[in-house]
């Protein structure tokens, strides 16, 4: 008996001295940015992959996901504003010189929305309530111009793309573990999506305004809309579609730029819309 | 969005109430350890003087829960390997109660020492839902003797 004892065990050597706190920020921070630099590679190779998708393909695709596009018009009304968005967008189509396979198709929707947007396939939808708020046909133009000029970059297949894959990699990564874990990798792992849209918006804007100059030879009221926004934006409600968007005075700043660059002498008159084009 | 603030709520809970429980925990492990001081453990499986002493099966067992805060941790840890601190302590904390546990059995009995001491870990909810939190059992068991 006497040759056994008990010893006192030392504190604190079974336990790692790590704090719990400093454990999980790095565990946090190393993680994320792993993450981000995997779904930003992801992103960008399915993205420059998803840009050789013949038109064809996405057109076939649109077909088999448009039950969301708005009904087509009938009251007469509506189609002959259809009418005119689609002859407004194959003028602009002309000037940009949209290859013949890549045809614009326009779809109106009589919703109070204030909003315009381009989908796979070509399909560009324009609602009423942007209209209603654009003072001539030159401001209509540059935001169908915008739009179009997605459809011309192949924005929607890329961004549809970029979606998918980042959506895959991150639902194979996170199947294993648990459901927290999987929400936290999800919140994380779309943020560079919201960034990478930006660079196409602006590359949309710049290729807009040069179709507008081409069409009108200059781009009175190009602004029109963003100014509209600002305004809006200002009075402390801010549409939240535009969170992706380029700040919008930013935007105003380069088209007011670019049209001080193509000033003529004298001041160029805007074409007005077309008296159906407002509700009201 | 709401989902994101139940989560950061549910991990905050689980630490502040974790941590918590986790300190008061080790308060008391060691206050009982020292008291409990005069009664040996050993894992000899031989006792010595056998003859002369009269012996029983003592054990004790503890089952602690993971806090939703070491759950994430340790989920996190899984992805890029290493030391689960967070699980570490946990499983002191449960060897440590498990003995206590025992002692005062054997205490209770009126043995001095406990020989042949074995412990054994179990996870209890492994096949758990998604999101839920896992729990641990420690079970110690022993030889109690006192002389005859």
């Amino acid at each position: 008996m006497a040759d056994y004892e008990n010893p006192e065990i030392p504190e604190g050597i079974n336990v790692s001295p790590t704090h719990p706190l400093k454990d999980f920020a790095l565990l946090v921070a190393g993680i994320s940015a792993l993450l981000i630099v995997a779904v930003l590679a992801v992103s960008l190779l399915a993205g420059q992959l998803a840009r050789h998708i013949p038109f064809e393909q996405e057109q076939a695709l649109a077909a088999s996901l448009g039950r969301w596009l708005p009904e087509p018009p009938d009251s007469p009304v509506d189609r002959q504003r259809q009418q005119y968005l689609q002859s407004l967008a194959d003028r602009l189509a002309g000037t940009m010189e949209l290859p013949p396979e890549m045809p614009i198709t326009m779809h109106y929707s009589s919703s109070k929305t204030l909003n315009a947007m381009a989908t796979l396939g070509g399909h560009v939808v324009v609602f009423q309530g942007l209209i209603d708020t654009l003072p001539s046909e030159n401001a209509l133009a540059m935001v169908l111009a915008h739009e179009i000029a997605h459809v011309r970059h192949r924005d929607p297949v890329v961004a549809m793309g970029r979606g998918f894959a980042v959506m895959l990699a991150l639902s194979s990564l996170s199947g294993v573990g648990d459901g927290a874990l999987q929400q936290w990798l999800g919140g994380v792992g779309m943020l560079p999506i919201l960034s990478f849209s930006r660079s196409q918006e602006e590359a949309a804007d710049a290729t807009a305004l040069q179709a507008v100059l081409d069409l009108y030879g200059h781009v009175g009221d190009a602004a029109a809309f963003f100014e509209e926004v600002a305004e809006r934006q200002s009075a402390a409600h801010s549409p939240t579609m535009f969170n992706t968007h380029p700040d919008v005075n930013q935007r105003i700043a380069r088209i007011r730029e670019f049209s001080a660059r193509h000033a003529r002498p004298q001041p160029p008159s805007a074409t007005s819309l077309p008296g159906f084009m407002k509700a009201t | 969005m709401y989902d994101l603030i139940f989560f950061l709520v549910l991990l905050l809970l689980g630490y502040v109430f974790g941590q918590h429980a986790e300190k008061k925990h080790f308060r008391s492990i060691i206050e009982r350890e020292k008291q409990l001081r005069g009664i040996l453990t050993f894992s000899e499986r031989r006792i010595p003087d056998e003859a002369n002493l009269q012996g029983t099966l003592v054990s004790g067992s503890v089952v602690i829960s993971v806090d939703f805060f070491k759950n994430f941790v340790a989920g996190l840890r899984n992805l890029v390997g290493g030391r689960v601190s967070a699980y570490e302590s946990l499983l002191e904390r449960a060897r440590r109660e498990a003995v206590l546990r025992m002692k005062e059995k054997a205490q209770d009995f009126g043995a001095a020492s406990v020989w042949n001491v074995r412990l054994e870990t179990a996870s209890i909810g492994k096949g758990r839902q998604q999101g839920g939190v896992g729990s641990v059992e420690v079970v110690a068991y022993g030889t109690a003797v006192k002389p005859r």
